[in-house]
């Protein structure tokens, strides 16, 4: 069954207004019909030779008086109709963002960007189409053929079923050749992406391309592709450029024989030269409303197959939720635990596997992994790229949920937890850092709930200056309140994360995470904001991804991950001494400062 | 389809002759296929204003007179009429875009031409989705100007002038009054132009900010969660989608007003035509046809004027299009073929020469200060240094895909710059850093689109770099599809392709930049090693070395330090004088050996 079955609900919403606008496009189509009948009142007397210059002129102010009533209608009708499709793409669009905004990073992982986002600008678009022009139109069509196709009957029984028969005829050529259309466009379209791909390809690996001076070999490859391109075009055009121009005939036909058959019908005196003429104006009347109807069989199948991609989205169930029987966790104290943890790769990606002769990849990333930081002390993870160490902190605010075992805040399963509850325990400094578009103050007080006031501009101002943002504030035009973004100043990867270091702050929270999150500040910076969090964080529990030991050194216990195994567990001094991994990396550290001085 | 959320056009003028002018360099070579388009358009149009006639010789002849087969030869002359007129149209439908279809081929070559010899520092500038909308966007609206604007308007004209003409050749006081609401037409619709333009821009605009804070939010979305801020977004979102209803609400209101006032405005006119008509009957200067002739002609006259006015946008969207396309032409290349070249002297040997050489992406701040070099023919030199030293930057001099800015590079004694760069680029390969893999297959990707190096060679080369077994496991082997950008193949797989590449090219020197690719396997690695080596037998190379084994097979080390050669020798040598080599080698390499991955 079509996807539009969806609609129902949001339809039912506005029935009365719907309603009103279907009344409307009946009473329209009535008066509209009747401008006809007057026209041929006027012409008959006027072949008869029975009228006078007054009674013309009555016909035609009855003549605007029909186009005023009509035009009244009309007017209702649009508003009605179309402001529903309106207010229906509304309610689509405000759902599908909510919606967005509780799904779970997996699902963004596997849709581009991109992708999400046509659905919630053409997709829905189309569904509009359907529902304003598409609806709006049908209604028209369908109603003015009714009463024009009763006022014909009632006059010449022949005459008007040539019109019935032959005009819809025009709707039918009209899809048969739309279909034919489609197809051959989405074959432009399809030949359309594949040159815009080789463009893109050719000028990422430009490089490459002059190295082996394979300009000239390029170029006929493109040629060729755009030859395709052009041939593909006009065999579109061999039938779009037919579209029209047949439409033009159709209508045309049913005018001549029209006028044949009416013409004989008045001179064997079975019809006055008035009701020619109204027969005339009919077919002008039903033009639009016909065609309009060919148009609709191709926007009802476009609509179907995007309500169908909206629902896709809609129905998707994200893995992360909050429980139904939540546990507040009003004060929380900060205590974690890693129970035997176990993590899955997620389903692996479509590139660069790393292996030349690829297994199936090792299905876990890490297993059986304990770590239990006491409430009010330090954690370091350190270990190569990928090894797991961002997906291992994500457990503790949910951003996944581990595949195996149990992750612990203050003794309970975070994943019982009410998940706002989690989150406020919890500041975290991701490792790509995310500024919106807002000026800085806000981008800082994104986590803040309440009213921002005089208080809050204090707290502010602490958090900025315990990230050491507040050194770079001068440089900006206006503070604090400057725009970031393409509208605003465009910040140093640094600077980005000391906002989103101050961000964290700002929430207070029981515990930090930091991942990675001093990794394009400067080496003496990140020992100031070090110094700094010291101070902030006494009593609160920390975990820190790092890649410079520097930033690890004074933390109550370091974890080393390899392989998906915790390799090397202790406090600086002990693991240095342990002569590992840890004493390899710290030495290699000692190293580069030493070449870069 | 690359159409970006936000790309709103912001229209200016609807005809700036200069720009005309630079692009009817493209129109001129098919002017014969326009010439006949437009006078197919101008038959179809003059065809158009035929068939009220017929009506008003059929009302006023035979039905009036009663003369049943005086209505046959009106009827095929009608039916004559219409065939014809689809006939006009339909071939100068097919012509116009035939001939629109040969200029934007002939533009996008030459676009896609001019943007690949650009040297790379502009292409360093521009980021590929930009060159993709010139490329691709920007033309289509030319070519809609071309079909869909220019023509079609010069067609509404015609019709529109025709008609006019007409009616007062049939009856010049039933025109006057037939036509005195046309003028009013005319405002109304232009009004209803300005109204509509300037609430679809708001349109628009409050659409662009939506999708703007749509994909922002997309890209965000774990802050947001993380923050608990998902109910302030959803509020903002639904303020900026009730911004966007109210806009087009009002868009809605003026479209709904507009439609009936026209139709209003077309009663009235049809009422003057009764009125008039009907007087005229009786006065015996008017018939019954040509009263129901000029009721129809009213009708006609009103698509050309609403047509001309919506043709307007196109325009102006075209001279948007035509202005950042000749923007792109217009931009001068910074690497240049001389004017005479100079040809290498045969057989070319493959000695390089680096005489005082300067050079800087931003010519204040140079990265190289001065280099003397000298590689004899077939050695294999290692340059190492630490990030920033200038390693890449030299591979990019000796390629020319930059100019030195002091001093000279020569190869078997000529200078890089007397060489055409295309000759140069068949003795010079650079194997970029990253392994760049293209859409096709295995062989498209080893032998790009050279005509010249055959199946035999494509093999030959995979087996020289070790990358044939991986291939021949492949399902259809060299004939394996590969995705975009290589998507399908493993890092260490594009890095031999890559280098199967530059073997079956053969060139006199290789320039290889060598990545350090920790996340590579140990088998894998030993692979890349061993085709490295083979690679550098008998020919120059140099090699951006950031692997201890590398610097193993080259016969000499070049240590570079912010932008000056500070060692230079063998890496026994090098290692002996405990310099900075010596530092280098023990940060860089020492830990290759612990097995610590780099991160």
């Amino acid at each position: 069954m079509s996807n539009l079955r969806y609609l129902i609900p949001y339809l039912r919403r506005y029935r009365w207004s719907l309603l009103a606008g279907l009344i409307c496009a009946a009473f329209a189509a009535s008066v509209s019909a009747l401008g006809p009948y007057i026209l041929r009142l006027a012409v008959d007397k006027l072949a008869t030779g029975q009228l006078v210059l007054t009674s013309i002129l009555g016909y035609g102010v009855m003549l605007i008086i029909v186009a005023l009533a009509d035009g009244v209608f009309r007017f209702i009708q649009r508003m009605m109709l179309a402001g529903v499709s309106y207010r229906i793409e509304y309610d689509l669009r405000t759902q599908l963002f909510a919606h967005y905004m509780r799904l779970d990073q997996a699902f963004f992982s596997r849709n581009h960007t991109g992708d999400l986002m046509a659905r919630a600008t053409n997709d829905l678009s189309a569904v509009r189409q359907l529902l304003g022009p598409g609806l709006n139109g049908t209604a028209t069509a369908v109603l003015t053929f009714l009463a024009a196709a009763v006022l014909m009957l009632m006059m010449n029984v022949t005459l008007a079923l040539i019109v019935m028969l032959l005009m819809p005829v025009t709707t039918v050529v009209f899809v048969l050749l739309g279909n034919r259309m489609r197809t051959a466009f989405t074959r432009v379209q399809d030949q359309f992406g594949v040159i815009s791909t080789r463009v893109q390809e050719h000028f990422s690996g430009i490089r490459t391309i002059k190295a082996y001076a394979q300009e000239d070999a390029e170029l006929a490859v493109f040629a060729a592709e755009n030859e395709r391109y052009r041939e593909l075009n006009l065999r579109y055009v061999l039938l779009s450029g037919a579209l029209w121009p047949a439409m033009t005939l159709c209508l045309g036909i049913v005018a001549a024989l029209v006028l044949l058959v009416g013409g004989r019908l008045v001179v064997a005196g079975a019809l006055t030269i008035g009701e020619l003429v109204q027969f005339n104006a009919y077919l002008g009347l039903l033009t639009f409303p016909m065609i309009m109807l060919g148009w609709m069989v191709s926007l009802y199948q476009q609509a179907s197959a995007s309500m169908g991609r909206l629902m896709e989205v809609l129905r998707y169930q994200p893995a992360v939720v909050n429980p139904p029987d939540a546990r507040p966790l009003p004060s929380p104290r900060g205590e974690l635990e890693f129970r035997r943890v176990g993590l899955r790769y997620e389903e692996p990606a479509d590139h660069a596997t790393t292996a030349l002769f690829p297994e199936r990849r090792a299905e876990w990333m890490l297993r059986d992994l304990s770590i239990h930081v006491p409430a009010g002390h330090s954690l370091a993870i350190v270990g190569a790229t990928g090894v797991g160490k961002t997906t291992l902190v994500n457990l503790l605010s949910r951003v996944r949920d581990p595949d195996e075992g149990q992750v612990l805040l203050d003794g309970i399963d975070v994943r019982t937890l009410d998940l706002g509850d989690l989150r406020r325990a919890i500041g975290y400094v991701p490792q790509e850092t995310f500024l919106f578009s807002v000026p800085l103050r806000e981008n800082v007080a994104f986590g803040v709930e309440g009213a921002h006031d005089a208080a809050l501009d204090a707290r502010i101002e602490h958090a900025v200056t315990v990230s050491r943002l507040a050194n770079d504030l001068a440089q900006f035009p206006d503070g604090l309140d400057t725009m970031v973004g393409e509208r605003g100043v465009t910040l140093s990867g640094g600077q980005k994360q000391r906002v989103s270091l101050a961000r964290a702050i700002l929430r207070n929270p029981p515990v930090l995470v930091l991942d990675d999150a001093l990794s394009s500040v400067d080496t003496q910076t990140a020992a100031q904001i070090l110094a700094g969090l010291r101070e902030v964080m006494r009593g609160r529990t920390t975990v820190i991804i790092a890649q410079r030991i520097a930033t690890v050194r004074e933390v109550d216990q370091i974890v080393v991950l390899h392989d998906g195994q915790i390799i090397e567990q202790g406090n600086h001094s002990a693991l240095l001494k342990l002569g590992g991994q840890y004493a390899a990396m710290y030495r290699r550290e000692l190293l580069e400062a030493e070449l870069s001085a | 389809m690359a159409r970006g959320f936000d790309d709103d056009v912001i229209l200016g003028k609807a005809y700036d002759g200069r720009l005309m002018r630079r692009m009817a360099v493209f129109v001129v070579p098919y002017w014969r296929q326009l010439a006949l388009a437009l006078a197919l358009l101008f038959g179809a149009a003059l065809t158009e204003i035929v068939p009220p006639l017929l009506v008003l010789q059929a009302i006023d002849g035979p039905i009036s007179e009663g003369r049943l087969e005086g209505l046959w030869p009106i009827f095929a002359l009608y039916v004559l009429v219409l065939v014809s007129n689809f006939a006009l149209r339909y071939t100068h439908n097919y012509i116009i875009n035939s001939a629109g279809q040969s200029v934007v081929m002939d533009l996008r070559k030459q676009l896609f031409q001019h943007l690949q010899r650009l040297s790379l520092s502009f292409h360093d500038r521009n980021p590929v989705g930009r060159l993709l909308t010139r490329i691709t966007n920007d033309v289509d609206a030319l070519n809609e100007f071309l079909t869909q604007g220019l023509v079609l308007i010069l067609a509404d004209l015609v019709t529109l002038l025709s008609i006019i003409g007409i009616m007062f050749f049939l009856n010049w006081r039933l025109a006057l009054i037939s036509l005195a609401t046309l003028p009013i037409l005319m405002l109304i619709v232009a009004i209803y132009q300005r109204m509509m333009r300037a609430t679809y821009r708001l349109v628009r605009e409050r659409l662009a900010t939506i999708n703007a804070f749509l994909n922002e939010q997309i890209s965000g979305v774990l802050v947001t969660q993380l923050f608990g801020r998902e109910v302030t977004s959803q509020r903002h979102f639904s303020g900026l989608s009730e911004a966007y209803l109210q806009a087009n609400v009002r868009s809605l209101l003026i479209f709904a007003i507009f439609m009936p006032t026209v139709q209003l405005m077309a009663a009235i006119g049809t009422a003057a035509v009764l009125w008039g008509g009907g007087y005229g009957v009786m006065s015996g200067w008017a018939s019954l046809g040509m009263l129901a002739a000029f009721v129809l002609y009213t009708e006609r006259a009103f698509q050309p004027i609403r047509n001309l006015a919506e043709r307007y946008t196109i325009l102006q969207a075209a001279m948007a299009s035509a202005e950042r396309v000749v923007g792109v032409l217009d931009t001068t290349e910074e690497v240049r073929d001389p004017e005479q070249p100079v040809t290498l002297p045969q057989p070319v040997r493959g000695e390089i020469r680096l005489e005082n050489v300067i050079f800087g992406y931003d010519p204040a701040e140079p990265v190289l200060k001065g280099i003397n070099l000298h590689i004899p023919a077939g050695q294999a030199v290692a340059i190492v240094g630490a990030t920033g030293a200038g390693k890449s930057s030299l591979v990019g001099l000796l390629a020319r895909f930059y100019d030195v800015q002091g001093g000279r590079i020569t190869l078997d004694g000529v200078d890089l710059r007397d060489l055409r760069q295309h000759e140069l680029r068949q003795h010079i390969a650079a194997v970029p850093q990253d392994p760049v893999c293209f859409s096709g297959t295995i062989a498209s990707n080893i032998r790009l689109h050279s005509a010249t190096i055959d199946d035999a060679r494509v093999r030959w080369a995979a087996e020289m770099v070790n990358a044939a077994t991986f291939i021949e496991r492949l399902p259809g082997g060299y004939e394996h599809e590969v995705r975009e950008r290589g998507a399908n193949l493993s890092l260490g797989q594009r890095q031999l392709l890559a280098f199967a590449r530059a073997l079956a090219f053969n060139p006199e020197v290789l320039l290889i930049l060598d990545e350090a690719t920790s996340s590579v396997d140990t088998a894998t690695e030993a692979l890349i090693q061993d085709a490295l080596e083979r690679m550098l037998q008998d020919r120059t190379s140099i090699i951006i070395a950031h692997r201890l084994s590398t610097i193993r097979h080259v016969d000499r080390i070049i240590v570079l330090h912010q932008g000056r050669v500070v060692e230079d020798g063998t890496h026994d040598e090098l290692l002996a004088r405990r310099g900075y080599y010596h530092r280098l080698y023990r940060l860089q390499f020492a830990e290759q050996g612990l097995g610590v991955a780099e991160h």
